[in-house]
């Protein structure tokens, strides 16, 4: 053993040191101190330009939407004034959301602020708006246009902060972590920008899916204003007195569905025997366009104070929630209505009323609510 | 690592149509949008039994891809 393990050294220590050999483990060893020394700073370094080509690309978006609004309230809006100044300031107004640490009554707080906000956007956009104040349609589309620019000017500012913050600090995992984000933030600003091409022209957008299934339901039949922006009507299926409730359209409205199924059952005294709400839901990745999912519970989006009223409205009165939602993705529930979407209104159609069938019996009353934008889809 | 939209979707144009529907025969028309178009709005009148139809539908449908 001795002898063996004796041999071997020898044998190393025989063998004459190859300056290739040495070159290359030195290569080797100032490669490993290269990559602890500098293998940050050159992640830092590319992350940087990744993060500063998405930048540019975020400002170029955020700058044509400012424009498009800008050209819409000058040739369609007849802006009697010249609007970029007041597009400006309205790009940079914020709304500060109430304190959250006394949880008690928050909702009504946020519905406050909230209900604050869209009225002076209202009256904001209507003075900037000139011969066409007489027009909603016109007035809602430069309000939605707007928003779009707000949202991407927000976008832009926020990726520009973490991006000139990690620069200064040299932070690897703030740049890191934004470089991640990048894409699926370039993605929902791509959406937003595109908004812009349907809005203008007043296309109905994916997201109006609920709103065109039951307006099918509402035409002809005579229509009156329940809450801000949203219309109701009432009509008969199978026995069953439906009460159907949507936003006023074709204006780019949502409406406010929760105050109307609120006053529907307190203030009309109808005693429904179910809530059925048609609403667009966003797919997850490998769910096919217009499919058609069910469920319960309040189908609807937003902060949070629509959906609130709603389920406190419905437990209140035992009420039970039913949901119809259309599959779709961020992009085609802000553009223009897809085919597979449109076509989806006829099979949610069969669905509202096979669930109104096996839901309610003859003599009941059901409320029916369209959920979404109801940009082109009046009623 | 920037790449956000599928090259596919970036090149896909989109085509909007109106659809008309005769609420007497159910006669379907599909026209080009036009700009004031809006579902329940009046259309023509139906080829079929003359009576004036109503947008049913507004959806865009994807062209062959451009180059």
């Amino acid at each position: 053993m001795e002898d063996g393990l004796f041999s071997i050294t020898s044998v190393q220590l025989q063998v004459p040191a190859d300056v290739n050999t040495i070159l290359y483990v030195v290569f080797f060893m100032g490669l490993i101190v290269f990559q602890f020394a500098f293998g940050t700073r050159i992640q830092v370094y590319f992350a940087l330009n990744d993060i500063g080509r998405g930048l540019t690309k975020l400002k170029i978006m955020k700058d044509k939407s400012r424009k498009e609004a800008i050209d819409y309230l000058v040739n369609v809006g007849k802006s009697p004034n010249d609007p970029t100044q007041r597009v400006d300031q309205f790009l940079d107004y914020v709304t500060i959301m109430p304190v959250g640490i006394d949880p008690q009554g928050l909702v009504n707080k946020i519905d406050h602020v909230v209900t604050t906000n869209n009225e002076r956007v209202r009256s904001e956009v209507t003075a900037l708006v000139g011969q066409g104040q007489n027009n909603p349609v016109t007035v809602s589309i430069s309000e939605n246009l707007l928003e779009v620019a707000t949202s991407l000017n927000i976008i832009h500012k926020v990726v520009r902060h973490y991006y000139l913050l990690g620069k200064k600090t040299n932070s690897y995992f703030t740049l890191i972590q934004l470089q991640m984000l990048m894409p699926m933030i370039i993605q929902e600003s791509d959406a937003l920008l595109n908004a812009v091409d349907s809005f203008k022209v007043g296309q109905p957008v994916g997201d109006g899916i609920g709103p065109v299934v039951v307006s099918k339901l509402m035409v002809g039949k005579e229509k009156r204003v329940i809450a801000k922006d949203t219309v109701i009507a009432t009509t008969e299926y199978k026995g069953r007195t439906l009460h159907v409730l949507k936003a006023d359209g074709p204006m780019a409205y949502v409406g406010q569905p929760g105050v109307a199924i609120k006053k529907v059952i307190e203030e009309m005294g109808v005693k429904p025997s179910a809530i059925i709400m048609i609403d667009a839901a966003l797919k997850l990745e490998g769910e096919k366009t217009g499919e058609i999912a069910e469920g319960v519970g309040a189908a609807i989006g937003g902060i949070g104070v629509e959906k609130f009223q709603i389920e406190d409205v419905a437990t209140k009165n035992k009420v039970p929630l039913y949901a119809i939602l259309v599959k779709q993705s961020i992009l085609e529930a802000i553009t223009v209505m897809r085919k597979e979407i449109a076509e989806a209104s006829e099979k949610v159609t069969q669905v509202l009323q096979r669930v109104i069938e096996e839901k309610t019996k003859e003599g009941d009353e059901v409320v029916v609510a369209g959920i979404g934008n109801t940009l082109g889809v009046a009623q | 690592m920037m790449s956000s939209v599928p090259a596919s979707d970036k090149k896909m144009k989109l085509l909007v149509y109106s659809i008309e529907e005769c609420p007497v025969c159910g006669q379907k028309t599909k026209r080009a949008f036009q700009v004031g178009d809006y579902i329940t709005k009046d259309g023509g009148k139906c080829t079929k039994c003359r009576n004036t139809t109503r947008v049913s539908l507004v959806y865009a449908e994807s062209s062959k891809p451009s180059g």
